[in-house]
């Protein structure tokens, strides 16, 4: 990117302020006319050193501060790392904190896909679209605010439960939010169908077939658009995804027409697992009987060990490793996010491509840069 | 594919580079790897065992044997086994080899640990820092022995 | 005084229109009337305080948060303030977040880049006082040394109607100011 320009070449840098992207990072483009040449991405304006903090807190403060990896899925960020130190405690949660997590784990899907759809919608110029996927939003979040008692960063999930049971009136509520929100779907689906402007915004545009995708090491909506049926729930089944029914969405076309669709898929199938686990969810204890864990977890020395646990967040695959020495604080956490890979494969997709497209490309991954940062 | 099998295969190829394979679980198995030949088993490992997907790349600092690891987190999109493969490096002028050249999506994670921990990989086509300004490059400071953790200028500390 | 209000004449009932709860209405005469009794300053921060643009640059979860309150359900168009993507559009830049060592730059070119009059609202306990990642080796501690911050808005992240609280007690301020406020 430093060496010396041709005559007609320019370098425009895109950010780090984004108007709609949850983080700010910077693009480098280096152009000849209206084609990119070449890409760099500049990343860490927001790193936290999450890593660092985690290895000073106790294993209860570290709740706290993992829902801040990335907001959006803070839930599925907390079942990860207190699924690593259930493994490494090996306890295991009773069967209706497991449903209660799927639920609230499925809800955090659907609010973290809208929000992608609506931004991305909003990156090529389609706001009223936002404004609807933001409204259908705030219902799901409200919903989830019932439960945990906040909107984005929970602090919910405990080892070896839940904080809280699910409270009167949940399970009309949520149907009824969630038969609003199939309609919306139809809706908007039809919308995305019938536009001509944004079709030809997004098919065959910045396009990734099943090889690449592979290669370039992306997961989630972005590599099932390309036709690989990868998903943890079914790879590598955690809390009670082989007992429900249901299926891996997938496209065969990899463009950004084809990630959108398989959000929109993702989330009817969301609804449909969230529908059975309602019907399924037994009564019961939300903590291990005869166990020290429990609302008030007691002060915890974890075994020695490592272990590696994967489940599946919204935007891909989503894993820690953990290294626990005894004490009560982790050694070493690792944090795998989805998202980073997918932003590293940024540069190799909008190279060949125009200014235009960047923000078509780039707003279809569905970033959130906090969780490339930490 | 089984995880005794997959182990079974990579110590017959590699005897020398691979030590102490254990099965932990049906979908988790770990080994330790040479540090010379991590590019070889890598590239065996995506070619002839399907494991076509790296996980993670990252280093632990062990202060107290003075030694730092790279641990590699290698899966597939066929199967869910997970190999962790860890290489034991000195703490001293810590070198290994790159293996962008086989897993393209290793690049940013060795960036990372290389500003964090101060691992150089051999070979990497840009070794530059990733999310630390540029002017924190040498304080590693994920290492347990960096200074500047507790960050002690906040004004309202009690 | 300084605050047009709505004024119902009996000769202007046909033209009179339905009151929505959290809207002002106003009519020519009210602004006719109210021009003729107050001071220039008064209609000054009368026009200000009701048309704050705020400069959408999400940093952190409290960005997510900014981005709700800016969309339909929260509908802070209805206070005048209108989400800008551009700070040459802008009066309010909102810090949503942790300030890192290396975007403290981009956000004083930000800041910078501005035009009088503006303001500066802090969101979020990351921003006030660091808040979980006050002792990390990565972000900038005491950000009102560095902004004039004029409302703190506390929480972790705060509620969009906290937020919107905040943005009524910036109005109250801008209502309060004696200066023409034109320079920072």
């Amino acid at each position: 990117m430093e060496e010396r320009l041709e005559p007609n070449e320019m370098i425009i840098h895109l950010g780090p302020q984004h108007p709609m992207q949850p983080g700010p990072f910077r693009l480098n483009l280096r152009l000849k006319g209206e084609t990119v040449v070449d890409a760099d991405i500049e990343l860490g304006y927001i790193h936290k050193g999450i890593e660092k903090i985690l290895e000073n807190k106790t294993y209860l403060q570290g709740i706290t501060i993992v829902d801040r990896i990335c907001y959006l899925v803070a839930l599925v960020n907390e079942e990860c790392f207190v699924g690593c130190v259930e493994k490494l405690l090996d306890i295991e949660p009773p069967e209706r904190s497991k449903y209660i997590r799927v639920i609230l784990e499925e809800l955090t899907r659907i609010q973290s896909h809208l929000l992608g759809i609506g931004e991305f919608a909003e990156f090529i110029g389609f706001v009223s679209m936002f404004m609807y996927a933001i409204r259908e939003r705030e219902n799901v979040v409200g919903l989830i605010d019932m439960v945990t008692g906040a909107r984005i960063t929970h602090s919910y999930l405990k080892f070896g439960g839940v904080r809280d049971d699910l409270p009167d009136g949940f399970k009309e509520k949520t149907l009824s939010v969630l038969n609003g929100l199939k309609k919306e779907i139809d809706n908007f689906e039809q919308m995305f169908h019938t536009d001509r402007i944004y079709r030809e915004r997004t098919v065959g545009v910045g396009v990734l077939t099943a090889d690449a995708a592979k290669n370039l090491g992306v997961s989630g909506p972005v590599l099932r658009a390309t036709g690989v049926p990868f998903d943890i729930r079914k790879n590598e089944p955690y809390l009670v995804y082989k007992d429900l029914d249901f299926k891996v969405c997938t496209e065969t076309a990899g463009d950004c027409f084809a990630r959108v669709q398989v959000r929109l898929n993702e989330i009817r199938e969301s609804i449909y697992i969230l529908e059975q686990c309602l019907d399924q969810i037994p009564e019961g204890p939300l903590f291990p009987e005869n166990s020290l864990y429990g609302r008030r977890t007691p002060v915890m020395r974890v075994p020695a060990g490592e272990v590696f646990h994967r489940v599946e967040d919204p935007r891909g695959e989503m894993g820690m490793y953990m290294v626990s020495d005894g004490s009560d604080r982790p050694y070493r956490v690792k944090i795998r996010g989805p998202y980073y890979p997918t932003l590293q494969a940024l540069p190799p997709l909008i190279i060949g491509t125009t200014v235009a497209d960047v923000a078509s490309i780039s707003g279809s991954m569905d970033g959130c840069t906090s969780e490339a940062d930490r | 594919m089984d995880v005794t099998e997959i182990l079974k295969s990579l110590t017959g190829r590699f005897p020398e580079a691979i030590s102490e394979a254990i099965v932990e679980s049906e979908i988790r198995a770990r080994a330790y790897v040479d540090k010379d030949g991590v590019k070889e088993v890598c590239q065996y490992l995506k070619d002839s065992l399907q494991f076509d997907h790296l996980c993670v790349v990252c280093g632990v600092d062990y202060i107290k044997r003075n030694e730092i690891e790279v641990v590699y987190h290698i899966a597939s999109y066929n199967h869910p086994v997970v190999l962790m493969l860890k290489a034991i490096l000195p703490r001293e002028n810590p070198e290994i080899e790159s293996i962008v050249s086989v897993y393209w999506n290793s690049n940013w994670y060795e960036r990372e640990t290389y500003e964090l921990y101060g691992i150089v990989f051999k070979n990497h086509p840009n070794l530059k820092p990733l999310i630390l300004p540029e002017d924190m490059l040498g304080e590693w400071p994920l290492r347990k022995d960096y200074k500047g953790f507790p960050n002690k200028t906040a004004r309202n500390l009690v | 005084m300084g605050e047009v209000k709505e004024q119902k004449t009996s000769t202007s009932d046909e033209t009179s229109v339905e009151e929505v709860p959290g809207v002002i209405t106003t009519t020519a005469s009210a602004i006719s009337d109210f021009l003729k009794k107050t001071k220039a300053q008064d209609l000054i921060n009368w026009g200000r305080k009701n048309s704050m643009w705020f400069m959408t640059q999400p940093m952190g979860c409290c960005g997510v948060e900014m981005i709700a309150m800016g969309c339909a359900h929260y509908d802070t168009d209805r206070f005048g303030i209108i989400p800008r993507n551009s700070p040459r559009q802008a009066d309010v830049m909102l810090i949503s977040g942790y300030v890192t060592k290396k975007y403290l730059p981009a956000l004083k070119r930000l800041w910078e880049q501005m035009p009088s009059p503006k303001w500066v609202i802090a969101i979020g306990d990351c921003s006030i006082s660091g808040g979980p990642f006050y002792e990390s080796y990565s972000t900038v501690q005491n950000i009102d040394e560095i902004f004039p911050i004029d409302v703190f808005v506390p929480g972790c992240p705060p509620r969009p109607e906290a937020m919107l609280q905040g943005f009524v007690e910036l109005q109250e301020k801008i209502k309060a100011k004696k200066d023409l406020g034109t320079e920072y």
